[in-house]
């Protein structure tokens, strides 16, 4: 099957907020009431019980005055997923069309994933003692329908379907932005860690909204992933074949010297 | 010959370990092979039958957490109040010198159960004061790691990764001194009576002697010239 995406437009973003609603609403997650922090991102971050959330990035500007840029943040299903390859007990699983699912059933709340992945996207719910994440609503995709937060959006800010098709689409708008005074508009999400299920049309340079401009996987998680774990645990057995055959010997050398090296003895004389 | 050397009282013997020392070194041995095989459980993935025997990865996270925190306890309590004993351990381990090195040479035939010619020793010898250096550090940094793990929204990402290898590696060194610690403090002919220097607290005069003879005359040396 082909890759299906979700692309989210920026400049067409009036951060109302719908697909946070329709999110928490599908996904039967309860509200999380955080205290007022001098913005109208609801938010810190997305948490064990909020897959998404619309950034605020506030900025003045002498002549303009106040400006808002939005971000929708959520999982951005990686091709390559970084958290499934460290997850120990293989609760994450990808879609024959791109989704990255979390088995919480599999789950034993190690954490692993939350450090591993470069976007720092699965979260942890500490009354169940797991992970979650955003599920590209694979549930409802798999039945024909969009995802709950593309459905809901009412200014065309989310587009979900083909993507290869919506490459081309973010493609061509990113242009257009950039003819139309927004001289560093780009497009996120087709090659980045060799490509996303997320797609994004940016006004402006990734880092202006939180994002890695070059996103990798931290050299941390592979050097423990592609050389401890597989590799450094076989000294353990090397060193109990050592014990074990200096149990033989030690044994075979003193019967052989008439006693001489048993325990009394003091091994040697 | 026997497994491990037997328990002779009918021939003098001399105190190595006080109760506080023996008492917290087989807490931490209990804890640290519980944190081990509940630890290797997602070490070696996919060990389900070892997950079983910890009523499964969930109970295993669980059995490592609470021997953790009970290993660090018996450490904690080891180091507060054996507090003497472990700066006379430190002040051992820093007379190194040559009888150490030759030590170490010729130990790897010692091992074999070759019959070797070992220069005195000090209350430790050379290999011991290599594993009190090795194993404890390891065991500090899995400690110093593993609270990171435990409680990673606390720390910064970075350094929660850092933690994952660092525990690992950690975790492969200290393995790797205790199947030769273990064992050399037991089956080994030889050394095995230390075993009882540890279990019981009194070693054979004549071992203690032979195998640790600087200690030995500094210790007891009056005394034993009086009997
Ligand atoms: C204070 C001491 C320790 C603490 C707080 C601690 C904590 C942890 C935590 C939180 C994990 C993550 C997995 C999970 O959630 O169950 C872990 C994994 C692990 N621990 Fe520990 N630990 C400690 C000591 C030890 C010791 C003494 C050993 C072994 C000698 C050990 C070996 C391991 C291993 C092998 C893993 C799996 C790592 C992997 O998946 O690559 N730990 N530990
Ligand atoms: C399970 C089997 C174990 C046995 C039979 C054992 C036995 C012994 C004995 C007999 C001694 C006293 C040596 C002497 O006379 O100087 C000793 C010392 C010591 N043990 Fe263990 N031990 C075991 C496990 C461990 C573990 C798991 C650790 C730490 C993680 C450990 C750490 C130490 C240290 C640091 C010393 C002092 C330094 C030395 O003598 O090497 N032991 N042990
Ligand atoms: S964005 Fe993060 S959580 Fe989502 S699939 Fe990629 S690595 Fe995993």
């Amino acid at each position: 099957m082909a890759n299906l995406a979700n692309l989210y437009d920026v400049s067409k973003c009036t951060a109302c907020r719908g697909c946070q609603v329709a999110c928490k609403d599908w996904n039967q997650l309860p509200a999380v009431i955080e205290p007022f922090k001098g913005n109208y991102q609801t938010h810190d971050d997305t948490n064990g019980d909020t897959f998404t959330i619309i950034k605020f990035f506030e900025s003045e500007d002498p002549v303009d005055g106040v400006k808002w840029d939005f971000f929708k943040r959520q999982c951005m299903h990686c091709w390559d997923a970084e958290c499934m390859k460290v997850c120990p007990r293989q609760a994450y699983s990808k879609t024959s069309w791109g989704a990255t699912l979390h088995d919480p059933d599999k789950c034993i709340g190690c954490q692993y994933c939350a450090a591993a992945c470069p976007f720092e996207i699965p979260k942890y719910r500490k009354r169940e003692d797991v992970i979650t994440k955003c599920t590209m609503c694979a549930d409802r995709v798999e039945e024909g329908l969009k995802p709950a937060c593309a459905r809901t959006c009412p200014s065309g800010a989310l587009t979900f379907g083909d993507r290869d098709e919506l490459v081309q689409v973010a493609e061509a708008r990113a242009k257009f932005l950039r003819a139309n005074g927004f001289p560093r508009a780009t497009i996120y999400g087709k090659i980045e860690l060799g490509g996303l299920n997320n797609l994004y049309v940016l006004t402006d340079t990734p880092d202006k909204f939180g994002l890695p401009v070059d996103p990798k996987v931290s050299g941390n998680v592979t050097f423990w992933q592609d050389w401890i774990q597989p590799y450094f645990g076989w000294l353990i057995p090397l060193m109990l074949t050592a014990s074990a055959t200096s149990f033989v010997t030690s044994r075979l050398l003193a019967s052989k010297n008439g006693g001489h090296g048993e325990h009394g003895e003091g091994g040697h004389e | 010959m026997a497994l491990i050397p037997e328990y002779r009282d009918d021939v003098p013997r001399v105190e190595r370990f006080n109760w506080l020392a023996r008492f917290s070194h087989w807490g931490h041995t209990v804890t640290f092979l519980l944190c081990l095989f509940t630890g290797l459980v997602l070490f070696l993935d996919g060990v389900n039958w070892l997950a079983a025997i910890f009523g499964g990865y969930r109970g295993a996270g669980l059995v490592h957490r609470v021997s953790a925190v009970g290993m660090t306890l018996v450490i904690g309590i080891g180091m507060v109040f054996g507090f003497k004993g472990i700066i006379e351990w430190i002040k051992d381990l820093l007379r190194f010198g040559m009888n150490d090195i030759k030590f170490i040479m010729i130990f790897p035939l010692e091992f074999l159960g070759f019959p070797v010619k070992v220069p005195p020793q000090t209350r430790f010898n050379g290999g011991e004061k290599g594993n009190s250096i090795v194993t404890p550090t390891c065991v500090f940094l899995l400690v110093l790691s593993g609270y990171i793990m435990w409680f990673p929204a606390i720390f910064p990402v970075g350094l929660v990764r850092v933690s994952y290898w660092t525990h690992d590696i950690a975790m492969v060194g200290a393995t790797c001194m205790v199947c030769m610690h273990a064992y050399l403090g037991s089956f080994h002919p030889g050394s095995g009576e230390s075993f009882w220097g540890m279990w019981k607290g009194t070693v054979r005069a004549d071992w203690a002697q032979h195998h640790h003879a600087i200690w030995y005359k500094e210790t007891y040396g009056d005394k034993s010239e009086a009997e």
